[in-house]
């Protein structure tokens, strides 16, 4: 009796009252889906570095919802009074069994990034999706602003049948340098 | 013909009498003729294994005859039954009647009446005098209520011990309430209306299970949003907060959706734990000795065709 009067004051504070509602929002400022970005689309992750002049700079180039792909063609701007190219690293988006091959050029204020996915025994391409493709590494010149603007005519993801990857939406980033 | 002694007490009736009363009334002649020792009385227990009471109609006694009777004390295996009643004739007037049967020899051996006056001391009194005469012996003068054939203790009993603080009696409709309040369909069972006071304790406990199996459900789902939630708030790479959203969207409406159940159960409990404590209510027996002058109780009124719910201090 005392156990079955024990389960029923159990079931009364059960059924006097209710839980928490789940309450929250999405508003993470580098969630994609707040990114403002049409996708499947390339951007720059952060899309504003805020830095000091003797910090290292690092942004990644990233893919958002985009197909699969087994190579990349990345080419984006900035101001070389700014910064100065320093590396870059490949990104997860192309790393199979193997690491991808990859590599970067730069000229006077332009970077060409070039990656390949390198075929393994079950496939010639990434499975596609939201990844990081590389993180470049700037040096800073001057304390000021500097956007990284991408070339959307030259920049291309092609597929394992060399076949263009569509890209909807760039989004570009911004490096603001201050003083120490 | 050789022939045991093996007695069995039939739960006595009461007519405009409380069952909780009749009830007591019934275990104190079997305690009285215990104590007697002509007879080997059987347990209260072992008699009330062949219920033949319930369910019945208020105004109809089942075992009163002696086929009756002798078919209940073969069941029982015994070799005499009582059987009996106790009546109210008019205010403070009972008669309480009874028979002995003869299980071996099938016949009706004695049969008794006798009339009381006043209220349960004297009924006691009365019970005690036919367990004398049941048993073939005298009945003593110096027999009272609280005398040596029985140390049971009586309600005047408690009243002399507890004169400093005394309790006002609480109706068997209010007790059968307050006891079905605390625990669902317990006041029916004490009535002795056991299918509908396993009914409402099932049901509850059936929508407490239920209930409970919603809030570990919904404590499962809430761990999981608030710890994705948590990781997705202060989280800077993109594809962990892409996977991040669904999963938080995903655990919130499952805690949103098992909450529901759970006030859904809430208010399905709630109503039928209403409708439980209007039912003791209701089918509890109406004592004598309050006669609807205290507390509340819902009538048919025939001058107005309906019921009415009316309330006395």
């Amino acid at each position: 009796m005392i156990r079955i009067t024990k389960n029923f004051h159990i079931t009364i504070l059960l059924l006097s009252f209710s839980c928490e509602e789940a309450k929250y929002e999405l508003d993470n400022p580098y969630d994609p889906a707040n990114m403002d970005l049409d996708p499947p689309a390339v951007f720059f992750h952060p899309p504003v570095v805020e830095a000091t002049f003797s910090d290292p700079i690092s942004v990644e180039i990233y893919g958002l919802e985009l197909e699969p792909a087994a190579g990349a063609h990345l080419r984006f701007d900035y101001d070389p009074v700014t910064l100065e190219y320093d590396t870059m690293v490949p990104g997860p988006f192309f790393k199979g069994d193997n690491d991808p091959v990859a590599v970067a050029d730069t000229s006077e204020g332009t970077v060409d990034v070039f990656i390949y996915y390198l075929p393994d025994m079950e496939s010639n391409q990434n499975e596609g999706g939201t990844w990081s493709i590389a993180t470049i590494y700037f040096i800073a010149e001057n304390a000021r602003g500097c956007s990284l603007e991408w070339d959307k005519s030259l920049t291309t993801l092609r597929d394992e049948n060399n076949l263009e990857v569509t890209i909807n939406d760039f989004g570009n980033g911004w490096v603001n340098i201050k003083n120490d | 013909m050789k022939t045991g002694n093996q007695l069995a007490v039939l739960r006595f009736e009461g007519w405009d009498v409380s069952t909780p009363l009749t009830e007591y009334l019934t275990e104190e002649l079997r305690k009285t003729i215990r104590d007697l020792d002509i007879f080997q009385v059987q347990d209260s227990g072992l008699t009330y294994e062949i219920d033949i009471y319930y369910p019945r109609k208020k105004d109809y006694w089942a075992c009163w005859s002696k086929e009756c009777a002798i078919d209940l004390g073969k069941k029982l295996k015994v070799n005499y039954v009582i059987a009996g009643n106790i009546q109210k004739k008019d205010k403070d007037e009972f008669l309480i009647s009874g028979r002995l049967f003869s299980i071996d020899m099938e016949t009706l051996v004695d049969e008794f009446a006798m009339n009381s006056s006043g209220l349960t001391d004297s009924l006691l009194f009365q019970m005690k005098k036919m367990a004398y005469n049941v048993s073939g012996l005298p009945v003593p003068d110096t027999l009272t209520v609280g005398s040596d054939t029985s140390s049971v203790m009586i309600t005047s009993d408690f009243g002399r011990k507890r004169s400093w603080f005394k309790l006002p009696p609480i109706p068997t409709k209010v007790k059968a309430l307050l006891m079905s309040t605390v625990v669902p369909g317990s006041g029916q069972l004490w009535v002795q209306r056991k299918y509908p006071g396993y009914g409402f304790m099932g049901t509850e406990a059936t929508l407490g299970l239920l209930a409970l199996i919603s809030y570990y459900q919904y404590n499962e789902n809430w761990g999981g949003f608030d710890e994705n939630y948590d990781e997705y708030r202060n989280g800077t790479d993109p594809h962990l907060l892409s996977e991040l959203r669904p999963k938080v969207i995903q655990y919130a409406a499952e805690t949103n959706r098992y909450n529901q159940y759970m006030r859904n159960i809430r208010g399905i409990a709630a109503s039928i734990w209403i409708v439980n404590m209007i039912h003791a209510y209701l089918v509890a027996p109406s004592d004598d000795y309050f006669d609807g002058e205290y507390f509340f109780d819902l009538e048919y009124n025939p001058d107005v065709n309906q019921f009415q719910l009316n309330f006395n201090f």
